[in-house]
Parts: C-alpha cells; structure tokens; sequence
C-alpha cells in the first residue's frame, strides 16, 4: 500500500505526535484527601506516594504501610504524650511524576498534614521536600535514594531513615567482597548494570567511587530504560567478563537481564544487587530461578531478629493481602520514626515535631539497622543496608552477623 | 535453557576486560566477530517487531489520515488479553494470541463506530484529542483491573544458538509471527476486492467514492485492521517480556519515527523503517553511554526529515 503523501499530511502527524507526548508528561489525576484532618483532635500525617503510573504498585504497598504504622498505633492507644490522640494518615497520588511532587505536597499541607512521608522516585521526593521545607512542614522520607535530595540542598525539614545512594554503595562495597573473600573465592571486577533514571545512575556514580576502594576494577557499566529487553546489555556484560554483576533496577529490568543472560548461556560467577528490588521480592526470584539462586543484594531490610518485625509483616499481608518487601519495611520504619517524633513532642505542631525529630534516636523499630538519629543534613547517622543472599529463591539476611537469620552459603 | 542447532555451539566469547569506560570507543575496532553477528541478530529480532508495531499505525494514517495514539494502548490490551487467557484460564499463549487479535479487531471497529466516524471530516485536532481519550480510557482500565504491577507468563522459552549467535525463542516466534502478518495483510490488500478498495481508498478516498467504493465501511474496516495488527504487535510481546500498562508507550514512540522514516502510509517503508531502527537501537546501545540510542534514532529521523522528507519508501512530494 502506497500513498502520496502531502507536506501538510506529515507536518500534521509530526506536529501531533509531538503535542501528545507533551500532554502526555502533563497528565494529573488527584485523589480525594481526607477532608476533617488538623481539627486537633489528631495528627495528620500526609503520605505523598506514587498510587498509579508505572510505580504506583510499590506506591500503593508503600502507603499501605504508613496506614497500617498509623493503625496498629492508634490500636495500642494513639499518641501518649497526646492523652492518646489518634493518628489520621492522608493519601494523595504523585504518579511518580516529579512536577507532581510539590503539588501533592502543598495540597497535602493544605488539607492539614503536621508531617508528611514520601515519596519513593528522588526526582519526586527532591521536589517534595522542597515544597515541604518552604511549608516549614517535617518529612520523613520514605524511600529515595539519591544522596542530592538532603546533601546539595540546605534543607532543615528533611529527614531520611533509610541509607541514601552513597551509604548503599559503601555498605555493598564493603559488606559484598568481603562475604566473597571470607568464604575463599576472589572477586576483582565488577560489571555495573542499572536503570537510566536518577535512581540507578546515583547508585552508580557511588559504587564507582566505593569499589575501587575494595580492589574491585568496573569493567563495564551497562544502562537500561524502562520497557526495554536486555539482550544487548547481556552481551555486553558478557563480552566484559566480570567476577560480579552488580544490578540496580526496578523489578522488570533485573528479571529481564536475567531472561537474557540464560539464553545467552552466560553465567558470571557472582550476581549481586544494590538497592535492586527484584532481588529482594519472593514472585522475581520465583521467576529468575536457579540462575540467582546464591545472589548477593544489598538493601534496606525488615530486622529477621525481631519478633515484633515478623508480626509487623504478618499483620500486613493479612490486612492488605500483599507481600511486604523492603520497601514496605522502609516505609513503615519511617512512619515509625515519625510517630516517635510526635511522641516525642508532645504537640501536632509541625514545628514542635521537627524539633523533636532534629534530637531524636529511635530505637524501636523494624529496620535492620542501629537507633535512627540524623545529622545535620537530616540522613541517618547509623542507617544500614545489610547483605541478602538469595537461598532457596528466597532473600535472606546473612550480613552483618547481629542481623542475620541465616549463614551465608557459598 | 539452551537449544543448540548447525555447526557451532558454546557461549559467546568474551573480549579482554577493557580496564573501564575512556576506552568503549576504542572496542568498536575489537569488536569479535561472533559479538556482531549476535548484535545483527538481536537487531533483526528487535526491528520485526518494531515494523509489526508501525504497520497498524501506517495503515490507519494511510487510509484514514488519522493519527491513532491509543496504538500503543491497544497493543497493551493484546498484551493483557494473552497473559489473562493464559494464565486464568491455562490457554497456551500461541493459541490466545489469535483472540487478542480478533478482541482487538472488534475493538477498534467499536472504537471507529462510536468515536473516530463522526470526526472523520473534522480537524485532525480532534481526531488526535478522541484517540489520546481512548489511551486514557483503556490504559486506565487496565490498571483497574490488572493493578500496575508487572506481569509474565513465565514461559522460560530459552534460546537457540546457531553459528555461535543466540536467537531468544521467544522473540524468534515473535518475529516469525510478525512476517507472517505481514504476508497475510500484504495479499489481503493485493489480492481481494476488499483489499483493493482499501489501496484506492488510501489512494484518494474522494475518486474511491465516485468508483462506488463504501468509504465509510472502509475506515471502520481498516480501523479494525490497525487495530487488531497493534494487539498482535501486542500480543507476541508476552512471549518474551515482562508487562506492564505503560509498555505500549515504549514501542510507540519508535513506532512513530518509523511510521515517518518509512514513508507515511508504506507498508514496506514501515519494515524498513523498524529494520534500521532496530539495527541503531541495537548498536547504539551496545556502543553508545545511556540513553544514547535513543538520540540516534532521532537524528537519524530529523535527518531523513530534512533530506527526503516524504520519506525512505514513501511516495512523492506534491505541493
């Protein structure tokens, strides 16, 4: 079939193609907030979460553990230092869209949030802070990685309970070679394989300033983007031959480079992950098989030593029937670090709160780590990222020892 | 899993460590040749799909002067129509491929009688406005009803390996699957009376009607087309990938550049046109940092904009 074609037929088409991608990145659908918050009878926390678009599965977990924080502590009597005042949590959806992170948060301030948590995507939380920061309104910051979000900017609302990019890598760095070393095997190059989002590429840039501290050369560094198979990055890897691949990814991009990496009949002789969320979820391990059977990930992680830890996640997949990965722990951690401040405080003040947070140390909570406290950045002086290994397609903890369930099996 | 066939097996042989990045420019001159070869063959696999992609969208704009942007959205719902008959209901996804297509052929007639008929003679504006509502709506329900979490079939195809190059079964039977649409709709239009009336509605749909051709049975017959050739496209992809609702936008964008690389309306222009843009998504990834492929294909698109502008196989230019 062929058709002359006018110049005003194809100036049309270009012309079009390119409005809709424009509209396209505009897109905004809200969801209703909760309308009788800040009456004073509780405190608002206000959860800023990816709930649709490509993140809004983890958004959605994500929030649904800042609700359940809030629901087993109102549960056991709401805030004490409040005469039990309950806890109120509202939900509002960023898409995972960066324009949207300052927006929601404003809205969220407006329909009275003291405290607010969020938001999963750097990019999103970078602007959410900010717009935070400008409210003089606390935030704890759920889960976001990028170490710019608290380190280039002067922020003095910001709080971040999980390690950033910079302490994952130090903590993989150190934590992965040296399980490799200890058990007799040798590990001298590294091929790096992660997302091509502000994510992956802050945990790249640290893990290339972090490994060559260990003697570990890069040999390779290989990017993917949403939506793409991996078969070239296989190769790649493949033709760079290293000891370890080191993946930084969402779930879809890691089970796809293992998809390849099989068909290309390539094995490298150790797969390891740094803040790499298809290693730590049970359904992708399922799905990559024996191939990461004896994978080393390195992420923030639920405390395996903890019975409180255990009925958290039982609690959770019971009340959402959905599975409580590394993120969700994270997430209700810092709800936790939250609720603490508002212990702590005495007041659903959010300037009472943020002063309370600025001194504290939290000691109970369920991440495998030491008590929070923040430095003056707002990032956690003792924050963690301890080593998994996949056994019987499952993550375990198997380092530092005080966190481990399990011993490492190489 | 590996099949191995012909006369060399194993692994792809690896090149010497390159001691870090300052020195990827200088592998292009090492590159082993069983490296190209297995490039070349990921590019072929990926560029059938990419053309399978662009002739839904080719064959719309051709016929109809419209410009589908909920493609990538049907090509999503042939996705999830072959992951949930599969996985509900135990379907071997070869077999579910043919209702995605059929489902997507009725949907798009649907789609066509409700909307897209009663603005065929309006501003291309509102064509574009009602098809991005219609990504809108069916994206939206997909999330709805599958949530957004990635989704797979499992299949674990494996690979054969002939020559020491590996061809991913999955994208093999996807790209099999793909000639042979073509094959199938390039006689259709060839050698039927219907198929006929569809060339000389692309043609010019003014004299189509003064040879007493139906063109508004026309339009809703290849809106049916296109839309059943997108969930096909749609509908091999589970064969070798993960899902999700937002994939369709990843293979769209491209698609769009092949569509105008290959000639609006060209049905060969639309494979030629995924062809080189899976050779320059190929290497470009393998040779170039980041996201650079991608900006190579758009150089290659403005290029070819600024010096045959109708066009690789489009037809000429008229004032």
């Amino acid at each position: 079939m062929r058709k002359t074609t006018s110049q005003s037929d194809r100036r049309s088409f270009i012309k079009y193609v390119g409005a809709a991608g424009t509209l396209g990145l505009a897109g905004c659908v809200g969801q209703d907030p909760s309308e009788d918050g800040g009456d004073g009878s509780s405190v608002v926390i206000g959860s800023n979460h990816p709930l649709s678009g490509s993140l809004g599965g983890t958004g959605t977990r994500m929030d649904n553990a800042v609700q359940l924080a809030a629901m087993m502590k109102n549960e056991n009597g709401g805030i004490e230092s409040l005469d039990g005042a309950e806890l109120e949590v509202i939900s509002e959806d960023n898409q995972g869209n960066q324009e949207l992170g300052g927006e929601v948060t404003d809205s969220l301030i407006d329909d009275g949030a003291d405290v607010i948590t969020g938001c999963f995507s750097s990019p999103v939380t970078n602007a959410a802070t900010r717009a935070a920061e400008r409210a003089g309104v606390p935030f704890v910051i759920s889960v976001s990685v990028d170490d710019a979000i608290l380190q280039d900017n002067d922020l003095q609302y910001a709080y971040r309970p999980q390690p950033p990019a910079s302490q994952m890598a130090v903590d993989h760095a150190e934590l992965m070679p040296q399980v490799i070393r200890n058990a007799g095997q040798e590990v001298q190059t590294a091929g790096l394989y992660y997302i091509n989002i502000d994510f992956g590429q802050s945990v790249r840039d640290s893990l290339r300033e972090e490994l060559p501290n260990q003697d570990i050369e890069i040999v390779e560094e290989v990017s993917i983007d949403f939506g793409e198979t991996a078969d070239t990055a296989a190769t790649q890897l493949a033709d760079a031959d290293p000891d370890v691949v080191i993946a930084t990814t969402y779930e879809a991009e890691t089970v796809e480079l293992v998809r390849a990496m099989d068909n290309q009949n390539y094995a490298p002789p150790f797969i390891a992950g740094c803040a790499n969320e298809a290693l730590n979820d049970v359904g992708a391990l399922e799905e990559m098989g024996e191939t990461v059977e004896g994978a080393l990930p390195t992420n923030f992680a639920l405390n395996p030593t903890l019975d409180r830890a255990s009925e958290v996640r039982e609690r959770y997949e019971s009340e959402f029937d959905e599975s409580f990965d590394a993120n969700v722990a994270m997430t209700y951690a810092a709800t936790e670090v939250i609720i603490a401040g508002i212990e702590e405080a005495g007041s659903s003040d959010p300037e009472d709160i943020n002063d309370a947070l600025s001194e504290i140390e939290v000691s109970d909570h369920i991440a495998a780590m030491p008590p929070i406290s923040f430095d003056e950045n707002g990032e956690n002086e003792n924050a963690l990222a301890p080593l998994f290994q996949v056994q019987d397609l499952d993550d375990r903890v198997v380092f530092p020892e005080e966190y481990a369930e399990t011993e490492i099996d190489l | 899993m590996i099949a191995t066939m012909g006369f060399s097996f194993g692994s792809v042989a690896a090149l010497p460590s390159i001691g870090g990045l300052a020195t990827e420019s200088a592998m292009v001159a090492f590159i082993q040749p069983s490296t190209a070869l297995q490039l070349i063959a990921f590019a072929i696999l990926l560029g059938g799909i990419y053309g399978l992609v662009a002739l839904g969208l080719t064959m719309i704009f051709g016929v109809m002067d419209v410009i589908n942007f909920a493609h990538g959205a049907m090509m999503v719902v042939g996705m999830y129509t072959v992951w949930w008959t599969a996985t509900a209901f135990g379907l071997h996804p070869i077999l579910s491929i043919p209702l995605a297509v059929l489902g997507l052929f009725a949907l798009g007639v649907l789609v066509h009688l409700t909307t897209i008929s009663s603005i065929m003679d309006a501003p291309q504006e509102n064509q574009l406005i009602v098809t991005f509502g219609i990504m809108l709506i069916l994206i939206s329900a997909i999330e709805i009803t599958f949530s957004t979490d990635p989704q797979s079939l499992g299949l674990g195809l494996g690979s054969v390996a002939i020559a020491g190059v590996f061809l991913p079964l999955g994208q093999l039977y996807a790209l099999l699957i793909a000639i042979s649409a073509v094959v199938v709709v390039w006689l259709f239009l060839q050698r039927t009376q219907l198929g006929r009336a569809i060339r000389g509605t692309a043609d010019d749909r003014t004299a189509a009607q003064y040879v007493g051709i139906n063109v508004p049975r026309i339009d809703y017959l290849t809106f049916g087309i296109g839309a059943a050739l997108a969930g096909l496209a749609g509908a091999v992809i589970p064969l070798f990938q993960q899902i999700n609702p937002y994939l369709g936008d990843s293979y769209l964008i491209n698609a769009f550049v092949i569509v105008v690389l290959g000639g609006l309306g060209s049905f060969p222009g639309a494979l030629l046109g995924g062809l080189i843009v899976g050779f320059v998504h190929v290497f470009g990834q393998y040779y170039l940092p980041g996201s650079g492929y991608q900006i190579s294909i758009f150089l290659i698109f403005i290029l070819v904009l600024l010096l045959k502008p109708e066009g690789l196989l489009g037809g000429g230019v008229s004032e």
